[in-house]
C-alpha cells in the first residue's frame, strides 16, 4: 500500500441514533487513500450504513466519540454539503423520491454547487455537455434525467441513478451503501462497470468506500481492502482473498469467535483480527 | 361606520366624479348609483357567517380611506408589464387609468376588443351592457361587491367575436399606488367557438385596500385561458370575487397566483352552466411574514356532463397563515358529472398556519367527483439528500419549494407565467434566481427525449 498520508481518516468512531441510548457504531477505525478501494462487509445490523449515513452527515445520528479527518480537516465539523462541495459523496442504499424536482434541474445546481458557482448556475451548454458525456460513459437511458428525482423509479433505476450523480460531481472521496442490493445478477454486472469506469476515469484522484452485505459484486469490483464489520466495528481487515474466505465460513462462524475475544477484552478498546487470530488493537 | 364612509369619501359625489371620469352610458352611471344605494344600506358580513369565520370582514374596513381617482395613468405603471409582456398586445394600467396601449389596433380589424374600461364605457357601451356588473359579479351580493360596483376605478375589457382565435396571450398590468381604495375590473367576454389567453398582473407599492372583480363570459364552445398574477409589494389588503360562467362545450382554464399584499380575501369560481362545460382551476400562493390569504373557491355543475378540476398549491414561510374553503356543488340532474378538487398546503415555519376545508354538496347520483386536502412539512431525510449533493439547506429548501409548485407550473402553456412564478418563489426564498430553471433545460430535455 503506498505512503501518502490517508485522505480519509476514521478513528475510534462512535454515534448512536438520536433518540436512544444504544451506540451503532463503537469504536471505527479506517483509513482511506484516494486510488483505493476498500470493501466494507457485514451482517445486517453490523453499523455499516450507520457508518456511511454519519460520514455524510446525517442529522439522524449524533457521534459519541472519536473523530475522522477528511483532507486533513476535521469532517465532523462539516456540512452535510460542505462535505460534498469538499468532494465526498454517498450512494444511498435506499435514495429518496422528491416530487417535482426536476433530475436535470436537481444535477445541474448540485454540479455549480460542486463547482464552486455562487448565486448562478452552470452555463446550460456546458452543463448539457458533461450531462451527455456521462450518460454515453454509463450507457444510460437519457429519459432518466426528464424525471422528478427517484421518482417511480425501480430500484435498479435508482442505484444508477446514484452513479450518475456520482460521475457527474466527480467526488474524491465515495461512499457507496449497498449500491448492489436489491438487484439481479445481471444489473449488479452493470452498476459494478459503472463504477469501475469512474474509477479508472479518475486515475487515482478516487477512493472508494464500498459497502456490502455480499461479496457478490465483488467478483466485478477488485478491492484493494477488504474490512468486516461486526457490533459496530471493523474486525478483520486483509486483501481481496478475505472476501473469499467470507464466501464460504459466513458472517456467523466469525461472529462467535469475535463474541468470545471481545469479551475477554477490557474497557472499550478495539478488537481486531490479524490472519487467523484476533487481537487487541493498542 | 356608514357616516364614516360617507366622511372619508364614499358618497354620491365621488360615485358621479367616477361616473364622469369613465364618460360611459346613462345605464351605467345607473348600475353604480344603485350599487352605492346598496352599499349604504348592506352590513358587512356577520363574522359568524361561515365564508368569514377564518378572516373577520373587519380586517378589510376602508375607515380612512377614501377611493383614489386617477384621471391619468403615469408611465411609472407600464413597469408592471416587465418580464410578461413579450411583443403581443399589452395594456398598462394605473389605478384603473391607462398608462399605456400597445397592439390593440392590430386586434381590431379582427373585431376584437381590448382595451380598458374606461375607453370601452365610452366607445362600445353596447358590447358591456349585457355583462358588465351582471355576468359574473352584482352589486347586491355583499357590502365589498356593492363597493367594488360603486367604486370601480377602471379596469380592462376583452371581447373576442365569434370564431376568432387569438394565439398570442394579452397582458394586462395593474398598477396600485397610494393609500386610498381602488377597485379594478376586468370583464372578458368570449363569444362562441373563439380563443384567447389573457395574463393580468396586479402589483405596485399601495397601501390601501383593493377591491377587485373579474367576470369571464365564456359563451359556446369557447376557451379561455386567464391568469391572474399577483405580488402587489405594500401591505395592501385585497377583497376579490374572480367568476367565470362557462357555456355549452366551453372551456375555461384560470391560474390564481399570489405572493404579495398583505391580507386577501378570494373567491374564485366557476360556474358550468350548460352541457359540456369544462373548467380548470389552478393556484399557486405562497405567503410569508405575517400575510394571510383566504381562499373560497366554487366548482358549480349546473348542468350535465360537465367537467372541473381543481389544484391549489400554499405554501407558508414565517407566522404566515392560510384559509383554503373549496366547494364542489353538483345541481340536481347535472349527471355525468367529473368533478375533482386537490388543496396540498407545505409549511415551512413552525409558526405557520394552513386550514383546508373541502366541502361537497352533490344533488345528482351518476357523477365522479373526488378531493384531497393536505398539510405537509418539509421532509428531513429529503433536505439531507439535496444537501449530500452540495446544495446548502436554504437551496435544499427552495428546490423542494420549486418542486412543490412544479405540478401547477407543468400545467401551465404560457413560457412567460412559468418563469414569473419561478422568480416570485425565488424572491420569496431569498434568493437570486429560481434554482430549478426547468425552462432553461427545456431545450436539453427535448433532446433528450427524442435522443431515445
Amino acid at each position: 500500500m503506498n505512503e501518502r498520508a490517508p485522505d480519509l481518516v476514521i478513528r475510534n468512531l462512535r454515534a448512536k441514533v438520536e433518540d436512544l441510548d444504544r451506540e451503532i457504531l463503537k469504536g471505527v477505525n479506517l483509513e482511506v487513500r484516494k486510488g483505493e478501494i476498500h470493501a466494507i462487509m457485514g451482517p445486517n445490523g453490523s453499523g455499516k450504513s450507520t457508518l456511511a449515513n454519519v460520514l455524510m452527515g446525517n442529522p439522524f445520528y449524533v457521534i459519541t466519540g472519536g473523530e475522522v479527518l477528511y483532507k486533513g480537516r476535521d469532517l465532523l465539523e462539516m456540512s452535510p454539503d460542505e462535505r460534498a462541495r469538499e468532494g465526498l459523496f454517498i450512494a444511498f442504499q435506499y435514495p429518496v423520491a422528491i416530487p417535482g424536482v426536476n433530475f436535470a434541474s436537481f444535477l445541474r445546481t448540485a454540479l455549480s454547487a460542486r463547482r464552486g458557482y455562487q448565486n448562478e448556475l452552470i452555463p446550460v451548454a456546458e452543463f448539457q455537455k458533461i450531462l451527455r458525456e456521462k450518460l454515453d460513459l454509463l450507457k444510460l437511458d437519457p429519459s432518466i434525467v426528464t424525471r422528478y428525482v427517484n421518482e417511480g423509479f425501480s430500484g435498479g433505476e435508482k442505484k444508477r441513478a446514484e452513479i450518475l450523480q456520482m460521475a457527474v460531481l466527480e467526488p474524491e472521496m465515495a461512499i457507496l451503501d449497498e449500491t448492489d442490493s436489491g438487484l439481479d445478477i445481471d444489473a449488479v454486472k452493470v452498476v459494478a462497470e459503472n463504477v469501475n469506469q469512474l474509477f479508472d476515469k479518475a486515475a487515482g484522484n478516487l477512493g472508494i468506500v464500498l459497502i456490502t452485505h455480499y461479496s457478490r459484486i465483488l467478483q466485478y469490483i477488485r478491492p484493494h481492502q477488504v474490512h468486516v464489520m461486526l457490533d459496530g466495528r471493523i474486525v478483520i481487515s486483509g486483501g481481496p482473498e478475505l472476501a473469499e474466505e467470507l464466501e464460504q465460513t459466513g458472517y456467523e462462524g466469525l461472529q462467535a469467535q469475535f463474541a468470545e475475544v471481545a469479551a475477554a477484552t477490557p474497557g472499550d478498546q478495539p478488537v481486531r483480527r490479524a490472519g487467523k487470530v484476533f487481537w487487541v488493537a493498542h | 361606520m356608514e357616516d364614516a364612509a360617507v366622511r372619508e369619501g364614499f358618497d354620491r359625489a365621488t360615485v358621479e366624479r367616477l361616473a364622469e371620469l369613465w364618460e360611459g352610458p346613462e345605464w351605467l352611471r345607473r348600475r353604480r348609483q344603485q350599487a352605492w344605494e346598496l352599499f349604504r344600506s348592506l352590513p358587512l358580513p356577520p363574522p359568524t357567517h361561515e365564508a368569514w369565520r377564518r378572516t373577520p370582514p373587519e380586517r378589510l374596513a376602508w375607515d380612512g380611506l377614501g377611493p383614489v381617482l386617477q384621471e391619468r395613468g403615469d408611465e411609472v405603471a407600464r413597469q408592471g408589464l416587465d418580464g410578461l409582456r413579450g411583443d403581443g398586445p399589452a395594456l398598462a394600467l394605473h389605478n384603473g387609468a391607462v398608462a399605456g396601449s400597445w397592439g390593440a389596433e392590430r386586434l381590431r380589424r379582427a373585431g376584437v376588443v381590448f382595451c380598458d374600461l374606461r375607453t370601452a364605457a365610452r366607445e362600445w357601451p353596447d358590447l358591456l351592457e349585457p355583462f358588465l356588473f351582471r355576468a359574473g359579479l352584482r352589486a347586491e351580493e355583499n357590502a365589498f361587491t356593492a363597493q367594488h360596483v360603486a367604486f370601480a376605478t377602471g379596469g380592462v375589457f376583452l371581447y373576442v367575436p365569434a370564431g376568432v382565435e387569438l394565439e398570442e396571450p394579452l397582458v394586462v398590468a395593474d398598477w396600485v399606488d397610494g393609500e386610498g381604495l381602488v377597485a379594478p375590473h376586468t370583464l372578458v367576454v368570449l363569444e362562441p367557438r373563439s380563443r384567447a389567453t389573457l395574463v393580468q398582473r396586479r402589483t405596485g407599492p399601495g397601501t390601501g385596500l383593493v377591491n377587485l372583480g373579474v367576470e369571464l363570459v365564456v359563451r359556446d364552445g369557447a376557451q379561455l385561458g386567464y391568469a391572474q398574477l399577483q405580488d402587489l409589494r405594500g401591505p395592501v389588503r385585497e377583497f376579490g370575487v374572480v367568476r367565470a360562467r362557462v357555456g355549452r362545450d366551453a372551456t375555461v382554464r384560470t391560474l390564481v397566483a399570489s405572493f404579495g399584499a398583505s391580507l386577501e380575501k378570494l373567491f374564485v369560481e366557476s360556474v358550468l352552466d350548460s352541457p359540456g362545460g369544462a373548467s380548470e382551476m389552478l393556484g399557486a400562493f405562497f405567503a410569508d411574514d405575517a400575510q394571510h390569504y383566504d381562499v373560497h373557491t366554487l366548482q358549480e355543475h349546473q348542468a350535465p356532463h360537465t367537467a372541473s378540476d381543481l389544484l391549489y398549491k400554499v405554501a407558508l414561510l414565517g407566522s404566515a397563515r392560510s384559509v383554503f374553503a373549496g366547494l364542489i356543488r353538483v345541481h340536481p340532474g347535472a349527471q355525468k358529472t367529473n368533478a375533482f378538487q386537490s388543496n396540498r398546503n407545505l409549511l415551512l415555519s413552525p409558526e405557520a398556519r394552513a386550514d383546508s376545508k373541502p366541502e361537497l354538496e352533490i344533488m345528482a347520483n351518476d357523477l365522479r367527483c373526488t378531493h384531497g386536502s393536505a398539510v405537509s412539512r418539509l421532509e428531513e431525510p429529503h433536505l439531507f439528500y439535496l444537501q449530500t449533493r452540495g446544495l446548502t439547506r436554504q437551496q435544499a429548501v427552495h428546490m423542494i419549494v420549486e418542486g412543490f409548485f412544479s405540478e401547477v407550473l407543468d400545467r401551465l402553456p404560457v413560457e412567460r407565467v412559468r418563469w414569473w412564478l419561478e422568480q416570485k418563489v425565488a424572491e420569496k426564498m431569498g434568493a437570486e434566481a429560481p434554482l430549478g430553471r426547468v425552462a432553461a433545460l427545456r431545450g436539453l430535455l427535448e433532446e433528450v427525449a427524442q435522443s431515445r
